[in-house]
């Protein structure tokens, strides 16, 4: 158990034991009962759970929305101006952005599969939240921990292509179908090196949990050293996997307005413009998590903050590619992904394999 | 316990649907409904849109999909194998490096026929 686990858990038995001191004040037999029944393992497991989501869930969104201001302030260095100015550092600006965004109307498309178009973009919002839970802080400082965390983290991103797809279809309009279509054909090509590099990783520390992953990396040695080549494929496909500038074809506003998520307005689109940096989060953390040891590090700070301080470096490269390169084509994409990438991660999957072999670890 | 392992997850996801609907609701309280005729058809630059969109895709999207769905199985038994490693025979792991190959050669082919097969 970790410390967050157990101080909500500590937490969550005074307030239930407050709640049924109040309702045992009351002197009625049935309330009594029920104060009783608050105060139960079941209630204040599933209680103290419930807290500890929703905390780690609005921490992890803090973040994402830091990793905005990264972009803006970086990226107007790079350009050699000073990027947003709202309120303190330009930090206010996220928040005025999504003010604006609330006080917009909602438009659903008479043509479209009003179901569907409702449907796809809840999709694909719950999902990029639920992606949050997937990547542990610290080994004080999770929700999830299981022993295939890595697994569960990718499975849940492979959800993202599917809601696009149906999310470009139903809004039946041109510019959305094709961004729709772009968008699956990207994500599933840039997947599967992915996945590969994830395999390396599995085959030399044998585990599959963020715990697992992060101490086998402290005692040994952190896996961009043996595994260069495929901490570089992971990079490459994790740009691509989170529709950033060199790979951003499904939302291509030179051509396809929005890409796939035209149609939308209102809170909708708000929050899918952010989710699109909360995916690169999460992939800078993975990133942190399987190359760069995580939280591991020396102990003059904590180790959350090493864990955090090491996702945005990683993120300031995310930026510097955008800055630095220009989009390229579909088919050059596609070629990219099947044609150098997926070779590039099978060598890593050999070496790491021959390393393993050769006894090296 | 699997149930006590996976518990959290299941609370996180019911947590993560509740954050879309919330926000959704919340835009729905602020924002102002009024209807247009003109402002619900498809967006298209202004004009007025021509024909549907919903087309049939071309097949070669199809067979693209199978491919991937080839390879994303075929990781997800390279993940069970990489998790076994340490305690395989050698014959077990030149088994799973086959299983690879044969795979890797059934890319390569699809890649040669481009044309055809590709998008």
């Amino acid at each position: 158990m970790s410390n967050l686990y157990i101080e909500l858990t500590n937490f969550t038995e005074w307030l239930l034991g407050l709640v049924a001191a109040l309702l045992d004040w009351t002197k009625l037999g049935f309330l009594s009962d029920f104060g009783d029944w608050l105060q139960t393992a079941p209630v204040v497991d599933f209680v103290s759970t419930l807290l500890v989501a929703v905390i780690f869930l609005i921490t992890a969104m803090m973040f994402g929305l830091c990793f905005i201001w990264q972009e803006r302030k970086t990226l107007g260095r790079f350009m050699d101006r000073r990027g947003t100015q709202v309120g303190f550092l330009g930090f206010f600006q996220n928040f005025a952005d999504g003010i604006k965004v609330i006080l917009k109307e909602h438009i659903v498309p008479k043509d479209s599969d009003h179901l569907l178009f409702e449907l796809a973009i809840f999709a694909y919002l719950a999902s990029t939240f639920m992606l949050f839970g997937c990547i542990p802080y610290s080994d004080n400082f999770y929700v999830i921990d299981v022993d295939l965390a890595v697994l569960l983290g990718i499975a849940i991103f492979a959800f993202g292509p599917f809601s696009i797809l149906i999310g470009g279809w139903s809004s039946n309009n041109k510019f959305t179908l094709i961004g729709g279509m772009r968008a699956a054909a990207q994500l599933i090509a840039l997947e599967i090196p992915l996945l590969l590099c994830i395999v390396s990783v599995a085959v030399l520390t044998g585990d599959l949990s963020f715990v697992g992953v992060v101490t086998w990396q402290e005692e040994n040695i952190w896996l961009i050293v043996p595994l260069c080549i495929g901490a570089l494929t992971f990079f490459i496909a994790a740009i691509g996997e989170s529709e950033r500038i060199p790979f951003d074809l499904p939302e291509a506003e030179a051509e396809l307005v929005e890409g796939w998520a035209t149609e939308y307005g209102d809170v909708r689109w708000g929050l899918q413009m952010a989710s699109d940096y909360f995916r690169a989060y999460i992939l800078c953390g993975l990133f942190t998590m399987l190359f760069l040891g995580g939280w591991a590090g020396p102990e003059f700070i904590w180790a959350e903050a090493w864990y955090l301080s090491k996702t945005f470096i990683v993120f300031f490269f995310f930026i510097w590619v955008r800055a630095a390169t220009v989009r390229i084509r579909t088919d050059q994409i596609l070629k990219l992904g099947w044609r150098r990438l997926l070779p590039l991660a099978v060598v890593n999957l050999l070496i790491a394999v021959a390393l393993k072999v050769a006894g090296v670890f | 316990m699997l149930v006590d392992d996976y518990f959290p997850v299941a609370m996180f996801a019911l947590v993560a649907l509740l954050i879309p609907a919330v926000a959704i609701i919340m835009g729905k309280l602020f924002r102002p409904t009024k209807q247009a005729e003109m402002r619900n058809t498809t967006y298209e630059c202004g004009e007025r849109p021509i024909g549907v969109a919903q087309i049939q895709f071309h097949v070669q999207f199809y067979i693209y999909a199978i491919i991937f769905v080839a390879f994303d199985i075929l990781t997800v038994f390279l993940i069970v194998w990489a998790m076994a490693f340490d305690g395989l025979s050698d014959i077990a792991n030149i088994a799973a490096i086959t299983f690879l190959v044969i795979l890797l050669a059934g890319v390569y082919y699809s890649l040669k026929k481009e044309r055809i097969l590709w998008i």
